[in-house]
């Protein structure tokens, strides 16, 4: 058994997927197969049948039977386009939240808070996510800024879901989890597809995309957009209106059976209403601004993958990123430029893997208002890496040792190594126990080295805190142990268990300094407080995840799980900090329960639905609560579907996240319909 | 469906769907009729799988020999098989279905097909390791183990993924139809 360089998509831009990581591949063996159970009817009518022609028949299938449990050695979960397209879900968030142990939450209707085993956060801070090889995390917040990354939902092929570091192949920033979002390949998107609909929160969608061939050129063009509403204000304020459109491209061109390059791009532009809370050195002090803030940005990627008679390839990739962001506190102009190469070889027994990478970046932060700004505004990092990887079969098939490390080397803060080891023993091809041990860091951003932001403390007296930052601070350090185990029960039935235990060093803190007065002749004397950020906190976070995956019939699948996460912070004596501890804790959900359900009916309908409980979040105020998504679809024929998707059915709204500076703000229930035309 | 903001925005879905509804739908006329068995069209495949493979010049055989379409392990096709075989020659040759009792008949095959289950996976692919045999299975990792085509199901539809190098390792040659219809072609292992 390998589960190297395996997937289908290895040699079409599955960048990190198929040849930085590929334990991951082995994840392709979670397809379910099939088994045939009853006796065939004359199958005359397809006898003049072409391949092509066989291809689009509609097939009826036996009972399904996994005929074997996934041998990844990761806790691994793929959200696959049928799940996406099932679940109705209209953004790369919504479509997160089918992942087990992924916490989903949404702030307003423009942002959202993702966390993976714990640190949920606007930005997901300590998560990385990848669409098609790129990184779209940002070195500005050390996050992701959801709300610009999309794509046509349909040319998903599948998203990888990795919870747990993921360092040593990914590199900086891998540290809580994975996220890995992989378009299809455009052979796979031949054709016209339009889409659209709307009501309720999604006022207006569509989309539309064509795909053809070209000699030995694949290529896809497509176009989307939507309007959003606000969602639910008790204070009325509804600034959170949005509205985005994206267009993108892809080309792969296959000249010979060893190579493959593909390329790629997206570019997009938003209006997205957001509140902010601006704070002055005069009267007023402090206020709210709900403005709209204009969010664009594009990339281009080119990849070429070539793959040798005897099984050895390399990849090789490369992009550009623009980021142009105008908000009513901040603006952030950003190009990014990356290269990475991969190479892998068989080397005596085992499967080497060593790779290469560069990424640069160039931002400008130009000040908006006088309380808020960077220093210097202008700013460019490199960040420069380098791993190797070496998988060795132990006893045949039925243990495995993958080791490797990756050196990383960033300017703010210099060399970090995040090594890793991972055992996978699987005693039949019905049941597999794995364990890893894992390095991970995330390195600093420009918020923890070049930020001063002044903020209101009290009107009277007139106080300030005094937020800079420290060009000392330095990553954040995870160790994660982690352990698994997955077993094929029935034909029917599958579990997959992970625990894990991660130690944290280093997080982030908010150290306090002495306060003074500032007394300058004319104007109001005033009190500052200053705070820093430093590495005060540290802590561990346990956990597990059961992933059960039930098919009682042929037309119905139930995909329930739960999530246990038990965070355990602490303060360093040496640290000030006093508030950070109980945010961290108080903002990832202790206990998660989701329960999906995908039932195909008569007559070409399919219904599908989830519910999902999740425990309170006490740092944003938000109460445990459970809801329900449903969906019901109906295909008349091939070319048709027609859908009406329900989201947060159980009640009128509720929380799930704070983070804008009014009253939290409630998530609707929701309505809409849609319809999709493919060729 | 009672909120406010669905009936603002009904009319535009309405005539959103009144649009779609209007254009033309190719596929009511085709052969969508009859749902199949996906096996009835995996039978299928594997005859049409001959047409577009090259055997090497020394085992093309005598003309008008049969040429055997192979299942080693469970028989999932049954009268499928059979029926979608009967009468079928390619290039003179007589396609004819034979179920093999074990791994080691395997190398009298043109085409083998190979039950999803591991043991029978490692049987079959280690007797016909150097010959000119195109091997086919649902087995999910099959191209990983070295198999040359693996049946997939792709939303109800039997799609599948072909290895190349595995295929021309023992000297057989795809034609770029089938390389163009796979669904992935992997030029690795």
């Amino acid at each position: 058994m390998s589960w190297r360089i395996a997937a289908p998509v290895a040699e079409f831009g599955c960048f990190r997927s198929a040849f930085q990581f590929p334990w991951v591949v082995g994840v392709c063996a979670m397809q379910i197969f099939l088994v045939p159970i009853f006796a065939q009817e004359t199958s005359g009518g397809l006898k003049g049948l072409s391949l092509q022609q066989l291809g689009e028949i509609e097939v009826t299938t036996a009972t399904k039977q996994p005929v074997q449990v996934n041998r990844t050695p990761a806790a691994i979960y793929v959200i696959t386009q049928e799940d996406i397209r099932r679940s109705g879900a209209t953004s790369l968030p919504e479509a997160l939240r089918l992942a087990p142990g992924v916490d989903v939450a949404r702030i307003d209707s423009v942002k959202w808070s993702i966390g993976i085993r714990g640190f949920g956060s606007r930005l997901s801070r300590a998560v990385l996510v990848l669409i098609d090889g790129r990184t779209v995390y940002s070195p500005l917040f050390h996050g992701v800024y959801w709300e610009v990354q999309d794509t046509m939902m349909e040319d998903i092929e599948r998203i990888e879901v990795i919870r747990g570091p993921g360092g040593t192949i990914w590199g900086a920033n891998a540290v809580d989890g994975v996220i890995n979002i992989i378009t299809k390949r455009a052979k796979d998107t031949h054709g016209a597809l339009i889409a659209g609909g709307g009501g309720g929160t999604n006022q207006a969608f569509g989309e539309a995309r064509y795909g053809g061939q070209a000699g030995d050129v694949n290529y896809r063009v497509y176009g989307k957009g939507f309007d959003r509403g606000p969602e639910e204000h008790t204070d009325n304020s509804n600034f959170d209106d949005w509205r985005r459109e994206q267009a993108g491209f892809r080309t792969d061109w296959t000249p010979d059976n060893h190579d493959s390059v593909t390329v790629q791009g997206d570019i997009y532009k938003s209006s997205m209403g957001e509140s902010n809370r601006i704070f002055s050195l005069t009267a007023p002090f402090s206020y709210i601004s709900n403005q709209v803030a204009e969010l664009s940005g594009g990339n281009v990627i080119a990849s070429w993958d070539r793959t040798e008679d005897d099984g050895s390839g390399f990849h090789l990739q490369t992009y550009f990123d623009r980021v142009n962001r105008s908000q009513s506190t901040q603006a952030e102009y950003r190009d990014t430029f990356d290269f990475d190469f991969v190479h892998h070889f068989k080397l005596l027994r085992t499967q080497f893997t060593w790779g290469v990478g560069a990424r640069i970046s160039l931002g400008f932060v130009p000040q908006i208002v006088p309380t808020y700004f960077f220093n210097p505004n202008r700013r460019t990092d490199q960040l420069y890496s380098f791993f190797v990887q070496d998988e060795i079969p132990i006893v045949g098939d039925k243990l495995h040792l993958t080791i490797g490390s990756k050196v990383l080397h960033s300017a703010f803060a210099g060399f970090d190594v995040e090594p890793s080891a991972r055992l996978l023993w699987a005693p039949s091809g019905k049941t597999s126990f794995w364990a890893a041990a894992t390095r991970a860091v995330r390195t600093p951003s420009d918020i923890e080295e070049d930020l001063t932001q002044i903020s209101l403390r009290n009107t009277s007296p007139l106080a300030y805190t005094l937020a800079s930052s420290d060009p000392n601070f330095q990553s954040e350090v995870l160790l994660g142990y982690e352990a698994g185990y997955r077993r094929l029960i029935s034909k029917q039935f599958s579990l997959d268990f992970t625990s894990f235990r991660n130690y944290y060093s280093r997080l982030s803190s908010v150290e306090v300094g002495q306060p003074f007065l500032v007394d300058s002749s004319g104007s109001v004397p005033y009190m500052v407080y200053p705070v820093t950020n430093g590495n005060g906190v540290k802590g561990t976070t346990t956990g597990f995840e059961i992933i059960p995956n039930w098919k009682p019939a042929s037309w119905w699948r139930v995909q329930p799980s739960y999530s246990y996460l038990h965070m355990d912070l602490s303060t360093l004596a040496t640290s000030t900090d006093r508030g950070t501890v109980a945010s961290l804790e108080g903002s990832s959900p202790q206990h998660q329960v989701m329960i999906q359900s995908y039932l195909d009916l008569p007559k070409k309908f399919e219904f599908s639905q989830t519910y999902r409980y999740v425990s309170s979040l006490p740092a944003q105020s938000v109460g445990a609560y459970h809801t329900v998504d449903a969906r019901v679809a109906w295909h008349p024929n091939r070319h048709l579907e027609f859908a009406v998707t329900g989201q947060n059915l159980l009640q009128p709204h509720h929380y799930e996240f704070g983070g804008d500076p009014g009253p939290l703000v409630g998530i609707r229930r929701n309505f809409f319909a849609s319809v999709t035309w493919r060729q | 469906m009672k909120s406010a903001s669905v009936k603002r925005f009904a009319p535009c879905v309405a005539a959103l769907l009144a649009g779609i509804l209007a254009l033309p739908l190719p596929g009511q006329n085709s052969k969508q009729a009859a749902k199949f068995n996906e096996y009835q069209v995996k039978a299928a495949y594997l005859k049409n799988f001959v047409q577009f493979v090259d055997w090497p010049a020394d085992s093309a055989g005598a003309p008008n020999e049969p040429y055997p379409i192979c299942v080693l392990g469970a028989d999932p096709f049954g009268a499928a098989l059979d029926g979608a075989l009967s009468g079928e020659s390619v290039n003179h040759h007589p396609l004819i279905p034979r179920r093999l009792a074990n791994a080691k008949q395997a190398t009298s095959c043109r085409v083998l097909y190979i039950s999803s289950d591991e043991a029978e996976v490692r049987r079959g692919l280690s007797a016909v390791e150097n010959a000119s045999i195109l091997t086919v299975s649902d087995y999910p990792e099959f191209l990983d183990r070295g198999g040359m085509i693996q049946f997939v199901i792709d939303n109800n539809h039997v799609r599948f993924e072909i290895s190349l190098i595995a295929a021309r390792k023992v000297g057989l040659t795809l034609s770029s139809e089938l390389l163009k219809i796979a669904r992935s072609v992997r030029m690795n292992q």
